[in-house]
């Protein structure tokens, strides 16, 4: 019986590949690579369930079961840090991608080559500049003593306010930095999708006599709905896995900030720090890459339910 | 159309082609050294008459730090000498500073092949140790490196311990566990301070005056590595810590016959310190934002003036700013030596000439000749010699002294061009306190051994960095502070983690009154 | 044709009050992003021309207030070894891109067919990559050991020249082609790879762009894999020389004087700024050049006629 099976999804492959045989070449070289490159040191994986002795390499050390697991939930911070790390993501994916819409939006409908040509480009400036960097200018902004916030509220007759004991606020800051460091980069996509629309359709409406606002809510929009929808599922499908240069840059060893801005990327890298066990550096990754296996596992099927064009697989 | 495809196809698999040749002709340079002959190890002093050094071998050592440009010199040099003595040759191989901290452990994970390294406390040695990444010296090193292994103190043996076994051979230089201000006396001239630097009051006074005469600069040097001011109250009060380190959460007062381990929040004088921390941030003397400023130089640049640090910040800064005329105060109650795994040097388990990198290393830690060649370059041309055996750097953009600080001893040592006088006169101070007083140094051979508890340590350690970093530099209120840590720190086993230390500790303390 | 003379046709039609708002909020939206986007650059810029001693005491400013190009001077003192690193960076953007362009956008082509069957399984095949890898240490082992990469300029270029991330947004470009011209054409008899240069490939240019443009920008940022592969001082492309100014800061505060051995001095602010200017350098014009092929209103149609 399973024989028969296996022989018919063999018949069948065989008729698929004659069918569109160019098509099978085609994508061949992509295969070849993912295995090569990506599926074949994926065997490391096992490093997360094993107690690592560099004398006996990856498949020669024993195992330890969930051992290497335990220190990322112990004493509740296990619930914190994820927390953190999904809220963050969520928030940064709904603000930066919102952002770049509303960029592409505005910068297809100006007319004036020049002003749209200077725009895009110094918009793009930021992701030029790296988290370190970024860094010090943080800190030259909301230091205590010398800060450029603190100048100007001193100089307004205010009270210095100091920043770096309000961890309150701290998601809010990053989030914008982080808005701030991507915005160009997202809105390229947007901007060709929407160059991509087809110009009859807008000839059209202009013909119609539509509206600007019209034009955009019903057709540069709905035209960029595939590629909202894949940046969207893209994002969610890296929900677990923090920026670690951005968040260590900004907040730095500012311990009254850890419980609001601390990711699962933060705490393992301080918690390691002093102990190099690559079993437990192993074991965070493999939290993560399994919590985001199921979160888009389920999102992608929701999605395909709803329409399975959108849908990533 | 189709001659663009052509033409593109044609760069597309000569560009694949012209890779994979690059890669395989570096490759094949990564091929095995010739295998010298292996020697029985035996406990005979005089085995390295037995060493055989009839087939010429390439030994590689790994340092961390950035090559400087002019090494090339320096290497052609030095494996002329030891070619002569050993023949042999060694290949010295870089680890930047910015990788070292992905590349150390990946060098012993990834099976390449090499026999010596720089390993050091901050290098995590004692958790690599514990996961095997080193090669077993137990008959190595008397065999093959006598001179080194006779040399070498019982503490020092102790800490070079692990599971039972040698797994390093630590350095052969005394450093101590002093600690205390390393501060300014230029900027103290025609103010009327006194001049006396014993106490907390006396470092508060001093910081008062700088705060008063120089507005520009606050007077402590703390940055985002946090402030080293409670660990130095700790030591003054004559208490040590568990790992022997500083930032350490567990600490025991050495002059009790049966120590036993106390934390920061079971301690009768944290009130005390808490206190003066809070002052001193009232105070400004030191930034509010001090926990996410990344700048380290606070000090050398004049934004601040003091900083509390061991001996060898004196020499440094002295050297490299005479006119600050930097003075030093040791807090410490009782001084000790500082493990002697700070610096110190491995082999690895794919070393294919173990017998010949240990007759190297104690060639190098007992031939001056080699040492100097080895660690300071071409008399004359990388380095010059004043008539104190002070040494100067020529060329500081092409030379530097070597990586590998482990193969530094107390005899060949050399201090810098600038390192103040005084600073030989701590040393020996502290040596004759030593001498006198083993109320620390006995205790200088603990090591501790986290592999029972390393979840409960290392979120001990996360715990400690988060709630008692910012607590002790005032950031939080005292009281609920230190409660919010007691809390957190149980919360993360600090039971569990006191409970093992301490059986090691007793077990140790055991030990010492046989 | 049709398009061609209706494009021609001069506007003359006024604008209401409620889109000549719209107008004004667009101009000013923008030029305050591109403001706050440019600022921080301008005082990157100027901080690199500004004196070390000036930015300690006084921080950064948007004009040099102590000019001073000690900084550039230290920088270009060996100009062997920028000018390797810029020949690295180039080579290996260059090259990365244009394997990787092709890779991509072929397999997008594909796996976007309605028609091939086994277009959601290759996807998820694909997309898995991302969520799962084998990590550091298995994969620098794997790189080392079994593809002989070691210091080679093949180990800078093999990571990132399938991009997954890349690979889906190229699908969702490729979705909007309508299936009517892949259909019109197999009508016609042209072959699948006919098919593919000669009619799709046009019409992504967009879509190409961007992907070009994002591999360009990975390839040029990339310090990690020289970090880990790269030992010799003339391969090492011009990000790495970056972070390994920036991190040296930062590993030698972090370890705070423990190493008994004298670290070197470090590297200074305005040094760090403009080693970012000279590695950034060139990247900055990739992007208005990509601009072009942003060409609002691709005539579809005329394809259909």
């Amino acid at each position: 019986m399973g024989q028969n099976l296996m022989r018919n999804h063999l018949r069948n492959f065989g008729q698929e590949v004659k069918k569109n045989h160019a098509l099978f070449i085609m994508v061949l070289p992509a295969i070849i690579a993912i295995v090569v490159l990506a599926y074949l040191p994926m065997a490391g994986l096992v490093l997360a369930f094993k107690n690592y002795r560099f004398n006996l390499g990856i498949f020669g050390s024993p195992w330890n079961g969930l051992e290497n697991f335990r220190y990322l939930f112990s004493s509740g911070t296990g619930w914190l840090i994820t927390k953190n790390t999904i809220l963050y993501n969520l928030l940064n994916l709904i603000t930066s991608q919102f952002l770049a819409i509303i960029i592409a939006v505005f910068i297809t409908e100006i007319k004036n080559k020049l002003f749209k040509k200077v725009s895009q480009s110094l918009i793009f400036l930021p992701y030029f500049i790296s988290w370190v960097i970024v860094g010090t200018f943080v800190y030259a902004i909301f230091n205590y003593e010398t800060g450029m916030l603190n100048s100007a509220i001193k100089s307004m007759g205010g009270e210095s306010v100091n920043v770096y004991s309000m961890p309150g606020i701290w998601p809010w800051i990053i989030c914008l930095f982080n808005a701030w460091k991507w915005c160009g980069y997202n809105s390229v996509i947007y901007i060709a999708a929407i160059t991509g629309v087809d110009a009859e359709i807008y000839e059209a409406a202009d013909i119609d006599g539509a509206t600007i606002f019209k034009r955009i809510r019903y057709i540069t929009l709905p035209c960029i709905k595939p590629t909202v929808i894949t940046m969207l599922l893209l994002q969610v499908g890296r929900v677990l896995r923090g920026d670690f240069e951005m968040f260590y840059q900004i907040v730095g060893n500012n311990g009254q900030l850890f419980n609001a801005t601390d990711v699962i990327d933060t705490y393992v890298f301080r918690s390691l720090l002093q102990n190099a066990n690559l079993g437990m550096n192993a074991a965070a990754s493999f939290y993560q890459s399994l919590l985001c296996f199921i979160i888009i596992m389920i999102v992608n099927a929701v999605v395909k339910r709803i329409d399975s064009d959108y849908a990533l697989f | 159309m189709r001659k663009r495809l052509l033409s593109m196809t044609l760069v597309f698999t000569m560009a694949v082609s012209m890779l994979a040749g690059c890669g395989k002709a570096s490759s094949s340079d990564s091929k095995a050294t010739p295998t010298g002959t292996s020697v029985e190890a035996t406990e005979d002093a005089s085995a390295t008459a037995k060493l055989d050094t009839s087939e010429e071998v390439n030994l590689v050592m790994y340092v961390v730090g950035d090559r400087p440009a002019g090494q090339d010199e320096v290497d052609e040099n030095f494996n002329k000498i030891i070619k002569d003595k050993l023949n042999c040759t060694l290949t010295v191989n870089w680890i930047p500073w910015s990788d070292f901290r992905n590349k150390y452990p990946l060098l012993f994970s990834s099976g390449e092949e090499f026999d010596l390294a720089y390993s050091a406390t901050w290098l995590n040695f004692s958790s690599l140790a514990q996961q095997g990444a080193f090669m077993s010296l137990d008959e190595l090193w008397p065999t093959y490196a006598p001179k080194n292994f006779a040399r070498q103190s019982e503490s020092a043996l102790k800490q070079a311990t692990v599971n039972g076994h040698y797994y390093t051979v630590p350095t052969l230089l005394a450093t101590y566990s002093a600690y205390g201000p390393v501060y300014r006396t230029d900027i103290m001239g025609g103010t009327d301070w006194a001049g006396k630097m014993e106490t907390f009051q006396d470092v508060e006074e001093y910081c008062d005056i700088v705060k008063a005469t120089h507005q520009e600069m606050q007077p402590l040097d703390i940055y985002s590595s946090g402030s080293e001011w409670d660990d130095t109250y700790m030591y003054s009060l004559g208490y040590r810590s568990s790992k022997g380190s500083t930032n350490d959460f567990l600490f025991f007062d050495p002059s009790q016959k049966n120590p036993k381990l106390f934390t920061y929040y079971e301690c009768a004088q944290t009130g005390d310190f808490l206190e003066i921390m809070n002052r001193w941030n009232q105070k400004g003397f030191f930034s509010k934002s001090a926990l996410s400023d990344t700048d380290s130089t606070q000090l050398q640049n004049g934004k601040a003036a003091m900083k509390t640090h061991n001996l060898d910040k004196l020499a440094d800064y002295s050297r490299t700013n005479p006119d600050y005329k930097m003075e030093y105060s040791n807090f410490v109650k009782n001084v000790s030596h500082l493990p002697y795994t700070q610096d110190c040097m491995v082999i690895s388990n794919t070393s294919k000439n173990p017998e010949r990198a240990m007759a190297l290393w104690d060639l190098l830690t007992s031939d001056r000749d080699v040492y100097d060649a080895f660690f300071y370059g071409v008399l004359g041309t990388t380095y010059t010699l004043n008539d104190k055996g002070e040494y100067s750097i020529t060329d500081t953009d092409l030379y530097s002294p070597s990586g590998m600080g482990a193969v530094r001893t107390t005899e060949f040592n050399r201090n810098a061009v600038g390192t103040p006088e005084s600073y030989d006169t701590w040393k020996q101070t502290f040596e004759d306190n030593i001498a006198s007083n083993d109320t620390a140094e006995k205790y200088a051979g603990f090591v501790l051994d986290t592999s029972n508890i390393a979840t409960e340590y290392a979120a001990c350690q996360s715990v400690h960095q988060q709630y008692w970093w910012p607590l002790e530099l005032g950031y939080s209120d005292a009281k609920t502070g230190l409660a919010e840590y007691q809390k957190q720190m149980e919360a993360a086993g600090i039971e569990k983690v006191r409970v093992e230390v301490q059986k090691q500790l007793d077990a140790y303390v055991a030990g010492l009154n046989k | 044709m049709v398009n061609e003379t209706m494009a021609v046709r001069p506007r003359k039609i006024k604008l209401s009050t409620s889109s000549k708002v719209f107008y004004v909020v667009c101009y000013s939206v923008i030029s305050l992003i591109a403001l706050s986007c440019l600022i921080p650059f301008i005082v990157l810029i100027s901080g690199s021309f500004t004196s070390e001693q000036y930015i300690r005491f006084h921080g950064y400013s948007i004009l040099p207030k102590d000019f001073s190009t000690q900084a550039y001077q230290i920088i270009f003192k060996n100009p062997m070894t920028i000018l390797h690193a810029y020949g690295v960076s180039i080579f290996i953007t260059l090259i990365g891109t244009a394997m990787g362009l092709l890779l991509i956008t072929m397999t997008a082509y594909v796996i976007s067919r309605k028609d091939f069957k086994y277009r959601n399984v290759l996807s998820f095949f694909f997309y898995f990559t991302t969520l799962f890898n084998g990590g550091m240490v298995s994969t620098y082992i794997y790189y080392i050991q079994y593809l002989h990469l070691k210091d080679s300029l093949l180990a800078l270029i093999l990571p990132g020249v399938f991009n997954v991330f890349y690979l889906l947004i190229m699908r969702s470009f490729v979705s909007v082609i309508p299936t009517a011209l892949i259909e019109s054409a197999k009508i016609d008899g042209a072959g699948e790879y006919r098919i593919f240069f000669q009619i799709i490939w046009p019409l992504l240019k967009p879509g190409m762009a961007t992907v070009a443009l994002f591999l360009a920008l990975g390839y040029w940022n990339d310090w990690y894999n020289a970090m880990l592969y790269i030992n010799s001082d003339s391969k090492y492309p011009l990000q790495y020389m970056l972070y390994n100014m920036l991190q040296k800061t930062q590993a030698l505060a972090q370890i705070a004087g423990q190493a008994g051995i004298q670290v070197a001095d470090l590297p200074s602010s305005s040094l760090k700024l403009a080693m970012a200017v000279v590695a950034t350098g060139p990247i900055i014009l990739v992007y208005p050049f990509v601009q072009k092929f942003f060409v609002k209103g691709i005539t579809i149609g005329s394809v259909k006629g």
